[in-house]
């Protein structure tokens, strides 16, 4: 399954959807995150939110926290997978146990990332991710 | 190329050559008949030809024989009937060797020509059926009028016979032998044929054996590998298997997996099937989940990696002896993709309990060296001659603990008296380590005096429930060791002259002597102020009780040696009695109009007949009606004893074992062991113990104690 997505200048480019509760940690994924084709569409802080952003914006790779007011990442996941299977996930969660991975990879997601993280982690997993 | 590539090409180059050898047998086989037929007809010819040859000269002959006959007016039917008969056949053979379309020759074709020729001349004299001759008496015999005729015929016939039957013959001769010439030639080429075929067959063997034999050779490899598989399989430490797109395992897997899941019927099992009773159901419930998710495309191999949640799964376990056994595995899996995606997965399977052992054990000395250090920071603020008296101490009533848990019992009566003993012992070991505030031995006795609560609770006792106890008692004493070895590098460090006794081992030969004091004696060392115990006790009471005292002692110094210890523990335990039961806290006192810190006093001095201990403190005093409902409620005497008790004997009470006021069981009061532990050790040394007090006012305890000869003697 590849990505798609129009070229611009000749590049190929992403639409990325950040959601995290926490505005710290929304702002350190944007930064840290060192991918040109990547552009930001919207950040959301629930999972409620991000279903709205994600109608809106029909963004290809999405960042998602798990634990979340309002429609956890889990059930979030699903929903945006429904509404485009193509979509690329990667998990951002201090959840570290194993159970809670896999829950979240049968719903749609595309990779995993612990918190906390370095900037170097969160780049190969969003390599990975679009690979 | 791979070895199925190889295989497959050795199977094609083998049919084919099998398929073009088949062929090439075939076209010589069918050619073969073919040239054998026409050869057939080609002798057939030449017999018929080399038959022929000699009919000419015969009808000359024959008609020369019929000529004579009929010159001498013979009987000649005889020579006509055998020229009909060889002109019949030789007209027959001949035109049965011109149908036969094998033979065309020129030389047959001239045969035909003359014989048509030859045929009208011999054709009336063979037809001829008259009466040849006429008899009369007076000629005798002559040839009738037909006779001469049938004669002119066959003169005629002479004639052409003798011009033209040489020439027939030559040209049936020639036909002969062109015909042999014809079929030994053919004779040459099926010869030829027939080599050709021979050849081919033995080709085809030579290839048949060729192929064979790679064959053999390569079925003797696929064996030998197939050996070092199940070798590699019998003996690598790892359980191997494969699951298919059912989640099922293979037929083939690793004998190591049997040692780990103790069955083997794991062909075809599923791999829920393999978990259901080792794992908790969610476990189990991820692990299924995980292992389709293996199967999907979005499952990277280093991601699946990350989120395994197998890597180190803890399993419980009939270890073969009746009893469960923990183990740790780690489950990796690795997908195994063919032309068309994921074929399998090859799961294997590490059984790392030692590791995951050893790693906790790392862990836990971690702790035990972290630890240590806080309990060496907390050493410091020890005075090192305090701390080497109450190790020694400690080990004294240690090694009573020790004594307690090896003494005979049998009946649940004589064990729960071993436990009543060794909490008494061990509570006393508590009281001094938490007034050195050595937190780190004072918890570790907590501990094991919970354990004996826990002891104390069962409904019957029986040996088996005191081996925890035994074990938890070494811990203790191996720490109490190293706490020494830590002293005695302290002490060297600030250069003190005092050196670490020898470590004391788990279970001493013998049950050491019962009291402290005469555990000591043989221990001669510098005479302890235990003045600075005792504050720092009382401070840390203060602290731990929200309370307040002002604790003032005269005379200590003057304790000699035998009763140091037992006096400490005396002020000690009593020291608590008044942090717990008789200072009040600063705000009741204050509503009581009583400064807020209480005082406590502690005098010793010497008699005229030995010593006296005084410890009086200006707290709440005791209340008899409390004391007796607190016996009472323990059951140490029955309601009606408490309303006969008088006061002097309500105090008594508190001297009893197993009582105490207090419901909370903390780690200064509140068990039920103490005073007595205290009057026991009075009455070891030969002393006497009492109590007054004034409710609301204050309690007082006088310890009696005699002379150090006479209390030697007493111990003696």
């Amino acid at each position: 399954m590849k990505l798609n997505a129009a070229p611009v200048n000749g590049k190929r480019s992403y639409k990325l959807m950040i959601v995290d509760d926490s505005n710290i940690m929304r702002r350190r994924i944007e930064r840290s995150q060192q991918f040109e084709e990547l552009e930001l569409v919207g950040t959301a802080g629930n999972g409620e939110e991000a279903l709205d952003l994600f109608r809106r914006t029909d963004p290809d790779v999405v960042t998602m926290d798990l634990t979340m007011p309002r429609m956890d990442g889990i059930e979030c996941i699903g929903r945006l997978v429904e509404l485009k299977p193509a979509v690329r996930i990667l998990v951002i969660s201090a959840l570290a146990d194993k159970a809670t991975a896999v829950e979240a990879m049968e719903k749609g997601a595309n990779g995993f990332l612990n918190k906390p993280f370095t900037d170097r982690q969160l780049n190969e997993a969003i390599a990975e991710l679009m690979r | 190329m791979s070895v199925a590539g190889l295989e497959r090409r050795r199977q094609l180059v083998t049919a084919g050559l099998g398929t073009a050898l088949t062929l090439v047998m075939g076209l010589v086989l069918i050619v073969g008949f073919r040239l054998a037929t026409h050869m057939r007809a080609e002798v057939t010819a030449l017999q018929a030809a080399s038959t022929l040859q000699t009919y000419p000269e015969e009808i000359s002959h024959q008609l020369n024989t019929l000529r004579d006959r009929l010159e001498v007016r013979a009987y000649s039917g005889k020579a006509l009937a055998d020229l009909q008969e060889t002109v019949k056949h030789f007209d027959q053979e001949l035109k049965a060797l011109d149908a036969t379309r094998d033979v065309d020759s020129p030389q047959l074709g001239r045969a035909l020509l003359l014989w048509h020729e030859y045929g009208p001349v011999l054709d009336p004299v063979v037809t001829f059926s008259g009466q040849p001759y006429l008899d009369t008496d007076s000629g005798g015999s002559n040839l009738s009028r037909e006779g001469r005729e049938h004669y002119a015929q066959v003169k005629r016939a002479q004639l052409f016979a003798a011009d033209n039957a040489h020439a027939l013959q030559a040209q049936l001769s020639s036909l002969a032998s062109t015909l042999q010439q014809s079929a030994s030639q053919a004779a040459t080429r099926l010869r030829g044929l027939l080599a050709a075929g021979v050849l081919a067959a033995l080709v085809l063997a030579a290839a048949a054996g060729y192929f064979q034999f790679t064959r053999a050779r390569h079925e003797r490899a696929a064996r030998d590998a197939q050996e070092q598989t199940r070798d590699i399989l019998k003996t690598v430490r790892e359980g191997f298997f494969l699951l298919d797109a059912n989640y099922r395992i293979g037929s083939v897997w690793s004998e190591a997996l049997a040692r780990m899941f103790g069955r083997s019927d794991f062909a075809g099992l599923s791999f829920e099937e393999l978990l259901k009773n080792l794992v908790t159901p969610a476990t189990l419930a991820t692990a299924t989940k995980y292992i389709k998710l293996l199967w999907g495309d979005r499952a990277h191999e280093n991601l699946m990696k990350s989120i395994n949640p197998l890597g180190q799964l803890e399993i419980t376990m009939d270890n073969g002896h009746g009893s469960k056994e923990t183990r740790y595995l780690q489950f990796d899996f690795h997908r195994v993709m063919g032309p068309e995606g994921i074929k399998h997965v090859l799961c294997s399977v590490g059984d790392i309990t030692s590791s995951v052992l050893l790693a906790r054990e790392l862990q836990d000395q971690q702790e035990n060296a972290n630890q240590q250090l806080d309990m060496m920071l907390g050493m410091l603020h020890v005075d090192p001659l305090q701390l080497v008296s109450f190790l020694d101490t400690a080990e004294t009533g240690l090694k009573l603990v020790n004594a307690i848990l090896k003494e005979p019992a049998r009946s649940d009566a004589e064990f729960r008296k071993k436990l009543t003993g060794l909490f008494r012992e061990l509570h006393s070991i508590k009281g001094e380590a938490s007034a050195l505030n050595l937190k780190s031995i004072a918890s570790r006795v907590h501990a094991l005096e919970d354990m004996v609560s826990e002891c104390k609770k069962r409904p019957e006792l029986t040996g088996s429930d005191f081996l925890p106890l035994v074990l938890k008692l070494d811990e203790l004493l191996a720490h109490l060791r190293s706490v020494r070895e830590m002293a005695a590098r302290l002490t060297d460090m600030k250069d003190s002259p005092v050196t670490a006794p020898a470590a004391v081992p788990a279970v001493p030969a013998a049950p050491a002597a019962r009291t402290p004091a005469a555990a000591e004696a043989p221990r001669p060392r510098a005479v302890e102020d235990m003045t600075p115990t005792l504050q720092a006790m009382a401070d840390r009471l203060a602290a731990d009780h929200a309370k307040r005292f002002r604790l003032s002692m005269h005379g200590l110094a003057d304790v000699p040696g035998p009763y140091n210890a037992t006096i400490k523990d005396c002020l000690i335990q009593m020291l608590r009695n008044s942090a717990v039961h008789g200072v009040e806290s600063p705000q009741v006192r204050r509503d009581s109009a009583k400064d807020e810190a209480g005082a406590v006093r502690v005098e010793f001095r010497r008699t005229a007949d030995g010593y006296e201990l005084l410890f009086e403190d200006d707290g709440a005093g005791i209340a008899v009606e409390s004391l007796k409902a607190a016996a009472v409620k323990k059951q140490l005497i029955s309601e009606e004893e408490a309303s006969l008790l008088d006061t002097r004997s309500t105090m008594a009470l508190i001297f009893r074992p197993g009582f105490s006021t207090q419901d909370d069981v903390s780690m200064d009061a509140g068990r039920g062991v103490g005073m007595d532990v205290v009057a026991r050790s009075v009455y070891a040394l030969g002393g006497k113990i009492g109590v007054s007090t004034h409710p609301g006012k204050y309690t007082r305890f006088k310890i009696v104690l005699p002379a150090v000869d006479s209390a030697s003697s007493a111990v003696a």
